[in-house]
């Protein structure tokens, strides 16, 4: 019963606009001071959290894209794999993906990922004739495989939260992330056939050239930062910080696009983001404390082990609850809240925690595109000056794309395990 | 601008310094350990700290400019009357959650300052120098969600800043 009246109180001081950080950190000292512990645990436990190295990579990894962003990045990204795909079916729509999905391995955010490429392909894409609801669903889902295909920072976060590797969690969603960065593909394609899109012309050998060799250090870059965490030369964290320098040096040096007005931004921007993210994973901190001081979490394991006897039906009712969740909730504190909930009991069904956290990742990308709030349908509206009608049906056939990777990644949980343990 | 206006935007800019600068310490960290085979005894130590004082001293500014993440989907639904009632309750409920935590955490931070605890690593730094953010940080919190709530009392409620994730 506990859990409910905390979980209520918890829910209406979130839906009354208290800052999410601050909703759980308050939730988690009000509960340390009704039951009689310590309230000196709320500022260790934020104070714990801040001194996780593991989550310097947060302000690394937006450090790194934001700057990728402010120079530009993105438009030769696009303009180099367009001049190799273009003249396929759907041409334009399969080089936004393959953008989308470049872009995600460089950065750890998905609304980046939908911003960068969806200010460059969503007027190219119109003006070749693309229907409008179908180019906005495809950004806006797209922009989702930020957080899939590694770096990712909601996967620092739940590999935080847990205690599980976050390299192992990174190798894990560079499977599934192809996997549906294969079906978006397959349904661009498919669409562009059935309308009878016409098929552009070929880029020349010497156009393909130049634009790939404009593209070639971000590229590197990607391949770089996950090689060097893939290795072990350097931890994560070090890897974000190579990476940011890295992009300081492509953006500043070799391509003259950023400037010291524009690094600034990026400076500002990424602080803002890193001070909002961290503050929820420290008020999770102080909530998840309290909570297990109350014994919670071996509750509600208990109760889905009475209620629930197999995988198959754990996954699908948390599939359901989170997709709900979704609705209203913002994606990282999804995963703040539930994880400390829901991992006892997943992992008493014998599910792998990596295996559960893209699970959740995956998750989180749905969050992300359900209306009525989903911050990448935010991003696109604004990107396209669209109405939120349009966007939000758009997304409807790439959720059900999403819902496909999750089957897949159920009934073939090597999907994401092979390459993190197998390999 | 005010006084306590400008120095929330100095917090900031400093905050968003640090965050740099951490990225360059751990930079020159991996160049010192790979092409001098000289690992520096303080760049892990230091980051930590820039990430420590950062995240905390750029709270007030991220309240003010309406970068916290939160859900404003349900108060949307009222008339303006209830959101502004929900929101000078938000940001009460921040100022007593942060008055709180300053007064436990400078608690901390006393006891280690005056038995000069160290935190035992290679610096060997005094605890205090990273125990000191919290009551820094959250005190210009308290009067930051203060003024936020006057603010909104007064009628007055600013848009949200963009929530990026």
């Amino acid at each position: 019963m506990t859990i409910v009246l905390i979980l209520g109180a918890l829910f209406l001081l979130l839906l009354a606009r208290v800052p999410v950080a601050f909703a759980l950190g308050g939730m988690g000292l009000g509960m340390l001071l009704a039951g009689g512990f310590s309230p000196l645990m709320a500022p260790q436990a934020i104070l714990s959290t801040l001194d996780g190295f593991i989550l310097l990579a947060v302000p690394l990894f937006l450090l790194m894209s934001n700057v990728l962003l402010k120079g530009g990045v993105g438009r030769d990204l696009f303009a180099a794999v367009q001049a190799w795909v273009g003249h396929w079916p759907g041409g334009l729509a399969v080089a936004t993906i393959l953008s989308c999905g470049i872009f995600a391995a460089i950065s750890g955010s998905s609304v980046a990922t939908a911003a960068t490429i969806g200010t460059v392909a969503i007027p190219e894409m119109l003006a070749r004739g693309y229907e409008k609801r179908f180019v906005y669903g495809l950004l806006a889902a797209g922009g989702t495989l930020g957080i899939l295909i590694p770096p990712s920072i909601p996967m620092i976060v739940y590999g935080f939260v847990t205690e599980e590797s976050v390299i192992a969690l990174f190798l894990a969603g560079i499977g599934p992330g192809l996997a549906l960065l294969g079906l978006f593909i397959v349904f661009s394609m498919a669409h562009a056939a059935a309308r009878g899109m016409g098929r552009a012309q070929a880029a020349t050998w010497s156009e393909r050239r130049h634009a790939s060799i404009r593209a070639l250090p971000s590229l590197a870059l990607a391949v770089i930062v996950i090689g060097v965490i893939y290795t072990g030369a350097a931890t994560p964290t070090e890897a974000a910080a190579i990476g940011f320098a890295a992009a300081l040096v492509i953006t500043g040096v070799i391509l003259r696009t950023l400037n010291w007005e524009s690094f600034r931004e990026a400076a500002m921007e990424s602080m803002a983001t890193t001070v909002a993210i961290l503050l929820i994973v420290a008020g999770a901190k102080v909530f998840g404390k309290a909570i297990a001081l109350y014994r919670l979490p071996q509750e509600i394991s208990a109760f889905i082990g009475e209620v629930i006897h197999t995988p198959l039906a754990f996954v699908a009712v948390v599939a359901i609850v989170l997709l709900i969740m979704g609705l209203v909730f913002e994606a990282l504190s999804m995963v703040l809240i539930m994880t400390p909930v829901l991992l006892p009991a997943a992992v008493g069904l014998g599910l792998d925690p990596i295996w559960f956290g893209i699970f959740m990742v995956i998750m989180v990308e749905c969050a992300l595109i359900t209306p009525p709030v989903g911050l990448n349908l935010y991003v696109i509206q604004a990107v396209a000056r669209a109405s939120m009608g349009e966007v939000a049906r758009g997304v409807i056939p790439f959720l059900l794309l999403m819902f496909v990777t999750v089957i897949l990644l159920y009934a073939w949980p090597d999907l994401a395990l092979y390459i993190p343990f197998k390999l | 601008m005010a006084p306590f206006a400008q120095l929330v935007t100095l917090l900031a800019r400093i905050a968003a310094a640090l965050f740099v600068a951490s990225g360059a310490m751990l930079t020159y960290e991996v160049i010192a350990r790979y092409f001098f085979t000289a690992p520096t005894i303080w760049a892990a130590e230091l980051s930590q700290l820039c990430l420590i004082w950062g995240s905390l001293l750029a709270m007030a500014w991220c309240l003010r400019e309406r970068r916290h993440i939160r859900i404003t989907a349900v108060t949307g639904l009222l008339p303006l009357r209830g959101r502004l009632v929900a929101e000078a309750g938000a940001m009460l409920a921040v100022a007593a959650f942060s008055a709180l935590v300053a007064w436990k955490g400078f608690e901390i931070f006393w006891v280690s300052f005056e038995r000069g605890r160290t935190t035992g690593s290679m610096l060997d730094l005094p605890i205090w120098i990273a125990e000191f953010a919290i009551p820094f940080g959250f005190a210009v919190l308290v009067v930051q969600a203060l003024i936020e709530a006057l603010r909104v009392m007064r009628g007055d409620l600013p848009a949200e800043g963009a929530q990026r994730e």
